[in-house]
């Protein structure tokens, strides 16, 4: 299983792919993107199964990856990664197309009870 | 604006006592405690600025030697690994979980900006037009840390005439 990690902060993404491993998501394949435009770059290029990716980032926002994403056609599972959940974002969120959003700082739990669905 | 309920020094613990136990000490063996007020040793600081129908700025300030346990911390390698990259990052990142959940408590619809990082020894970042809302007074391993959450002062000017 093929998982994009997009966040502007090296430090989240390593956090992210660790909290991954802590829930129990041993064996996947996680590829980097350090922004949007990366981010929609790279799962274009890669068509990874599932795209986790923070919400306020440099060039593209995370709102506007997947709008992107969505418009190109593409139904890849994405989910956010934020620090930022207000009823508003989450309704926004959904309404683009996004599976989750996860609020930072999460936990292996949280992790857990949101990716088993989708990883399993 | 309308009245609303700021936050308290008692939140913005809640919200940064959360931020340690998931990224800086989940272990609970090095937790961040409460520390006398610091006016020295506050090397570096990381702010995200909120627009929107609340202005300000919260603020998160260190010594060098807790950003840089901070960075290994959340990256789990030594601190003698750390770069001066990945201390910037760090503390940026720690500014924006913590603006997130000031903000989570904030009336109305605002936008938070992306985290800005100053490293400065021996000088104080100087916030002007501010009022102090809450703030925190930090001890991590005998290190100073300080978050602040700093309101735009026309704002409750502005507050106050409605």
């Amino acid at each position: 299983v093929k998982v994009l990690i997009a966040d502007d902060s090296r430090v989240m993404r390593q956090i992210v792919i660790r909290t991954l491993r802590q829930a129990g998501f041993r064996d996947l394949e996680l590829i980097e993107a350090a922004d949007g435009r990366q981010g929609y770059d790279t799962a274009l290029a890669e068509q990874p199964d599932l795209i986790i990716s923070d919400w306020n980032m440099p060039e593209m926002s995370g709102l506007e990856f997947l709008r992107s994403l969505r418009g190109s056609g593409s139904a890849i599972p994405f989910g956010f990664v934020t620090t930022e959940g207000t009823p508003e974002m989450r309704t926004t969120a959904e309404s683009a197309g996004a599976m989750f959003l996860i609020t930072k700082p999460f936990t292996a739990e949280t992790f857990r009870d949101v990716l088993e669905p989708i990883l399993a | 604006m309308g009245t609303y309920t700021a936050p308290t020094d008692q939140d913005l613990w809640q919200i940064t006592e959360q931020l340690w136990e998931s990224y800086l000490d989940p272990e609970g063996g090095r937790p961040l405690l409460i520390g006398p007020p610091s006016a020295t040793g506050l090397d570096i600081s990381a702010a995200v600025s909120v627009t929107g129908s609340w202005n300000g700025h919260v603020v998160l300030e260190c010594s060098m030697a807790a950003s840089r346990a901070a960075a290994a911390a959340m990256l789990g390698i030594g601190a003698e690994d750390v770069a001066e990259a990945d201390i910037a990052d760090a503390l940026g990142e720690m500014a924006n979980v913590i603006g997130g959940g000031v903000k989570s408590l904030l009336p109305g619809e605002c936008a938070l900006s992306l985290p800005h990082v100053v490293a400065a020894a021996g000088h104080r970042r100087i916030w002007p037009a501010v009022t102090e809302v809450c703030r925190l007074h930090g001890s991590w391993g005998d290190e100073p840390v300080t978050v602040s959450v700093l309101e735009q002062r026309e704002e409750l000017e502005r507050g106050r005439r409605e």
